[in-house]
């Protein structure tokens, strides 16, 4: 296979170009996503971000090729996987990279897990499909798997059906599920927004002790910026179906560039002085069927210019060949807002 | 809120609210134990304050904030509310008919969907007019007035009063309910859960919204949220709760700088914090909240903590105050208080 040189002299594990997936509804196209760039490379975690309709579950939902359809499909753009297209795989083969060199584990397990098999019978069922081992040998390897997310007792927890264990408990199972054939690529979406916060900080340790000791990469998608600081090695900012930002999570902390990426870290309350007034971002996410032209978060955005509403702004390394990219026209201007 | 911390006159004291749901089983519905959802709780909201009920889901938080409001029923406590600072106090769990339906004037609440508690079939100027209407404060004449001053004040336009529910986003569904809420202009707001569903840009815009209006009109809140870096922002005092009661309360600065009680500590050392440098040095806590049909004996945090004593396992331990409005329900970590005390003072 021919590899072309990359930034980092390596091929990445997945990297999306240009990836579009849109919607027919009854207003029109909804452009969910629409020319989404990013890559993640071995053993690293990218934490994606953006709030509600910004499109970040989207294009992991194009990755598993779980985009319902109709009404949704992909309407242009790359997934390369280990350098190959996913999109040119046909259904049955990549039915054997989904699960296996690719996982997904979501927000609410309860809907991802069928309730009337037991949790036992759920992992089994993946391992011997894609490892092609005897019942008894996958129920030992489901034991160990539940052990090894801190199920405890699970010689008998096997047995149990979803309804029977706590939230915390379940997204145990979602992961044990999702890691029993050793994928390279786990998907996260949202994985702890339904939990408690103390339940929710066992569960990232836990992802990230398993990827440390598995090697995986982890594509984490959170709304939640403490989420992501405390996981993810590098972050995508997403806004209205594109990503404005993306840099390693030390830069991106201390010193976001893009207006909307600033203005996300001003309106949190945990960087707020006592006392001070919460600096927020005008107005409301757009309707995916109406994205502005030009830049789509100039309707929001405190320096946009006529500049703004002509031209899309590119996502451009700040640096020639530098990792931190940014779209934006304004990146001076922009200074200001911090 | 401004930043003062001082001792306000209590609007509301509660005494011994407990509130205990039967667990119902077979054929004939047999009462086969309680719930005791809420079990015991003493706090007390001030004039113009806010007052933050935080824990984990099952704590009881929002049982605390409905039975407050007499939106479920109490089981034993009461809960005295002066409207004013002079004012005679009355039992809000003691009162009913007419009485009730007055008061319930000044005691409101903010839900956390908005949509779930607005009729989608009712314009939003409606919906802000039914209060007034069903309270008799405004004729006809005024109703729209008042409609379109306080869709302003929540920072909508007065237009939209003719528009229904689904036609807003979740942020302007949430100032519609803050200003049904604020339409017989009352003294109590339970926020329950009432900026977690938002997006974090428009949870801010919510947030300043709460606090100029309490500003505005002396408001007190209740704050009912598992969001701690928002409860730290927007809160005067906090109570902390574990399985049905509290187990410390004192001033934001207190819970938040000094956290005394092992359950305070591990829950904010578990919240993620936005800044890289600073991963979690956490408090580990292992294993889950028992079910609250038969908490553990004694501290119910026993189970789960790493100072657990013999005595916890038996005695619950009764609220110690550890500085002045800084209660703390934890055998060893009264003692060691104690102590230090005793030294410094001999």
């Amino acid at each position: 296979m021919e590899i072309e040189p990359k930034r980092e002299g390596r091929t990445p594990l997945l990297e999306l170009r240009e990836l579009r997936t849109w919607f027919r509804t009854d207003e029109g196209t909804a452009k969910a996503v629409d020319g989404v760039s990013y890559a993640i490379h071995d053993g690293e975690t990218l934490g994606v971000v953006g709030e509600s309709g910004s499109g970040k579950s989207v294009t992991a939902l194009s990755v598993m090729r779980l985009v319902p359809s109709p009404p949704g499909w992909v309407e242009g753009g790359e997934i390369l996987f280990r350098g190959e297209s996913l999109l040119s795989v046909p259904d049955e083969e990549f039915r054997r990279i989904r699960g296996n060199e690719i996982a997904m584990i979501f927000q609410e397990p309860m809907t991802a897990l069928n309730p009337v098999y037991t949790v036992g019978d759920q992992i089994m069922e993946a391992v011997m499909l894609h490892r092609g081992i005897g019942a008894e040998e996958a129920r030992t390897h489901a034991i160990d798997m539940l052990r090894k997310v801190g199920i405890p007792s699970p010689e008998t927890r096997v047995d149990n059906y979803p309804h029977e264990m706590s939230g915390g408990m379940r997204q145990r199972v979602m992961i044990a599920m999702a890691m029993s054939c050793d994928p390279s690529l786990l998907i996260a979406d949202e994985p702890t927004t339904a939990l408690d916060v103390t339940i929710q900080a066992q569960i990232l340790d836990l992802i990230r002790e398993l990827q440390q000791e598995m090697g995986m990469s982890v594509l984490l998608i959170t709304h939640d910026l403490g989420v992501v600081a405390e996981t993810a090695h590098k972050v995508a900012v997403m806004y209205a179906g594109k990503v404005v930002e993306y840099a390693s999570v030390e830069t991106l902390f201390e010193r976001p560039r893009h207006p909307y990426t600033i203005g996300l870290f001003r309106s949190l309350p945990d960087l707020a002085g006592p006392g001070e007034r919460l600096v927020t971002i005008p107005g409301i996410v757009p309707s995916a069927n109406a994205f502005p032209s030009g830049c789509r978060f100039r309707t929001r955005c405190p320096i946009a210019t006529e500049r703004c509403a002509q031209e899309v702004p590119p996502l451009a390394p700040l640096e020639e060949g530098g990792e931190h990219t940014v779209a934006c026209h304004h990146l001076e201007e922009a200074e200001a807002l911090r | 809120m401004s930043g003062k911390r001082e001792q306000r006159s209590p609007l509301v004291d509660v005494r011994g609210l407990k509130k205990h749901f039967p667990v119902r089983k077979g054929l004939l519905s047999r009462v086969v134990g309680q719930v005791k959802a809420v079990d015991g709780l003493d706090f007390t909201v001030g004039h113009g304050e806010t007052l933050s009920l935080v824990g984990e889901s099952g704590c009881g938080k929002t049982t605390a904030g409905r039975s407050l409001l007499r939106l479920i029923e109490p089981t034993a406590g009461q809960a005295l509310y002066r409207a004013t600072p002079e004012a005679e106090p009355v039992d809000l769990f003691g009162l009913d008919g007419a009485r009730l339906r007055e008061l319930r004037r000044d005691l409101q609440i903010i839900f956390q969907d908005p949509y779930a508690s607005l009729n989608p079939r009712v314009t939003v100027g409606n919906a802000i007019a039914e209060p007034l209407r069903v309270h008799g404060l405004a004729n006809r004449g005024e109703l729209e007035d008042r409609v379109a001053s306080l869709l302003t004040r929540v920072g909508l336009r007065p237009d939209v009063a003719n528009r229904f529910p689904h036609e807003f986003s979740g942020g302007q569904r949430q100032r519609v309910g803050i200003a049904r809420a604020l339409a017989l202009r009352p003294k109590l707001i339970v926020c329950d859960e009432a900026v977690s569903a938002l997006d974090v840009s428009i949870q801010a815009q919510i947030i300043n919204l709460l606090k100029d209006l309490q500003e505005e009109y002396g408001l007190s809140y209740v704050f009912i949220a598992h969001d701690l870096s928002v409860v730290k922002y927007i809160s005067d005092r906090v109570a902390v709760m574990y399985l049905g009661r509290i187990v410390e309360t004192g001033s934001a600065d207190q819970i938040f700088d000094a956290p005394q009680h092992p359950y305070t500590r591990a829950l904010l050392s578990a919240i993620p914090h936005a800044d890289p440098r600073r991963r979690a040095e956490r408090v580990p806590l292992s294993g889950e909240i028992p079910s609250p049909i038969s908490p553990p004996a004694g501290c119910h945090f026993h189970t789960r903590c790493p100072l657990a004593e013999d005595r916890c396992r038996s005695t619950w331990p009764s609220a110690a105050e550890v500085a002045p409005g800084h209660t703390v329900s934890c055998h060893p970590v009264a003692d060691a208080v104690q102590g230090a005390n005793s030294t410094t003072g001999s």
